[in-house]
């Protein structure tokens, strides 16, 4: 006995009244007690379920608390990295200063990176620069570096020309890259009076010698990649002309396309620049980057230099 | 007999683990990889039940509620989609399948210490009273559960409790 069946029968279609039976009302007693209890049931599974997603909320806002703490840490760590890595570049000695005009982009995709410069004093007096590019990024990358900076500090006072140099430095870092399963892009640079000797491992170098581009020979290997002999070459450097060397962190950014920015839009850009102030084409260089691609996808370093005119 | 290790049917745990999922009470690869191991016509250590049988336990602060309600889903599923149709018609019988532990004992296996019992002591269909006894090794709120759901699958009773309150192992029912 339902209870709609009970209400239809207040109207019954023929003659009698409607006269529920006892039954009737016992059963529909149950039903109802029935009901009752089925929603004191669900009730009290719905009061647990509450409480076990209490449980999980407040177990959520430990976890939470827990690493934001570990965030803390880290990001303090990575602020002392920074300093350090940051106080491992160098500044201009007081020679270079008055021989060269200087304008540098640096940037490390996160807080250290792998992108890595330096200014050397040669044992005869005379100054050179690298320009290194460590594969990979974050920590890794900037203790590579760090390692790199002594060998370099090391090799600047053992040996006279960049070839020496840099065969010295893969020497004795190749074991050790290899087991850390690393590498590095270099271009180190000896500035010898109207002229600079280069070595060239995969990185980037453009010298503008009286308006015309030259292009670094890039085809020797990586540092760290195999013990071999490298090539020195030697080019014109004058008053007045340029020199730009950079990391693939602007060359190989793309853009929503992706489209590569490339080495010839960016070297086309410096040569169309190339009588302006050196600060003037890193700005004139990196406004371009910047509205090419929005986000930084890799560390990037951009070094221009000039060799001052006599006035 | 001393060695013989107490052994739950793979369909009991599924069932279980079914009605968890059903429910929304469980989650995550644990409760996953019971259920890609466990096979329904297995035989598992007791030791998986309990291990299921704790991972909800420590997701609750009060479980009593829940393992109810897991109970009656399972025997909800055993009646419309497992072999219930075919053994009971009426509310009523789920309790008579319980005489001699006859229903209990098609589901775990081993030491008589261990397995114990879960039988029908005394019933008054007319009063709508019965008491199951039971020494099972399992929550005694899931068979409590697993009475309710059992009862009313089939459809004919408006109403089904059974409580515990007096004695653990004594599962009182109400039904009409």
């Amino acid at each position: 006995m339902e209870l709609d069946d009970l209400l239809k029968r207040d109207r019954p279609p023929g003659k009698g009244a409607w006269s529920p039976t006892m039954d009737d009302f016992e059963k529909l007693f149950w039903k109802c007690k029935g009901l009752i209890k089925e929603r004191e049931r669900n009730v009290a599974f719905w009061k647990s379920t509450n409480e076990n997603l209490s449980m999980a909320y407040d177990k959520l806002d430990d976890q939470e608390r827990e690493l934001e703490k570990a965030y803390g840490i880290i990001t303090d760590d990575l602020k002392v990295a920074n300093r350090i890595q940051s106080s491992l570049l160098p500044s201009l000695n007081g020679q270079m200063q008055d021989e060269l005009e200087f304008a540098v982009y640096h940037k490390q995709l996160a807080e250290v990176g792998g992108d890595y410069y330096d200014f050397f004093k040669t044992k005869n007096g005379g100054y050179a620069i690298g320009v290194f590019d460590i594969s990979g990024h974050g920590v890794a990358a900037a203790l590579v570096m760090a390692y790199l900076k002594a060998q370099f500090t090391l090799a600047i006072n053992l040996f006279d020309s960049p070839k020496s140099i840099v065969e010295y430095v893969n020497s004795q870092s190749v074991g050790f890259l290899r087991n850390v399963k690393k590498y590095a892009t270099l271009n180190f640079v000896l500035f010898n009076n109207d002229r600079v000797n280069y070595v060239c491992g995969g990185g980037n170098g453009l010298l503008v010698h009286d308006y015309t581009p030259i292009l670094f020979k890039k085809q020797d290997y990586f540092l760290g990649l195999k013990q071999r002999t490298y090539n020195e070459y030697t080019l014109p450097f004058v008053e007045g002309d340029l020199l730009v060397l950079y990391t693939d962190g602007i060359t190989e950014a793309q853009n929503g396309n992706f489209e590569d920015y490339s080495i010839r839009r960016l070297n086309a850009l410096i040569v169309a620049n190339a009588n302006r102030e050196v600060t003037e084409i890193l700005d004139a260089a990196i406004g371009d980057f910047r509205r090419f691609c929005r986000r930084q996808q890799d560390d990037i370093t951009l070094i221009i230099l000039r060799k001052r005119r006599r006035s | 007999m001393a060695n013989e290790e107490t052994k739950v049917f793979g369909a009991l745990i599924q069932g279980y683990l079914g009605a968890c999922l059903n429910l929304n009470i469980v989650a995550g690869k644990k409760i996953m990889d019971f259920q890609t191991q466990i096979q329904t016509t297995g035989w598992y250590p007791l030791s998986r039940w309990v291990e299921l049988e704790r991972t909800v336990l420590q997701s609750y602060k009060n479980a009593n509620a829940i393992l109810v309600r897991v109970g009656m889903e399972m025997m909800k599923a055993w009646y419309n989609f497992g072999p219930g149709k075919t053994l009971i018609n009426r509310g009523s019988d789920f309790l008579h399948y319980q005489t001699g532990s006859g229903g209990y004992e098609s589901v775990i296996k081993g030491p008589k210490k261990q397995v114990g019992s879960f039988e029908l002591v005394k019933m008054d269909g007319r009063k709508g009273f019965a008491t199951v006894h039971s020494t099972t090794p399992f929550n005694r709120n899931m068979e409590c559960g697993v009475l309710i759901g059992g009862m009313l699958a089939p459809g004919d009773l408006d109403y089904v409790d059974v409580t515990n309150s007096k004695d653990p192992d004594t599962l009182e029912i109400e039904f009409h």
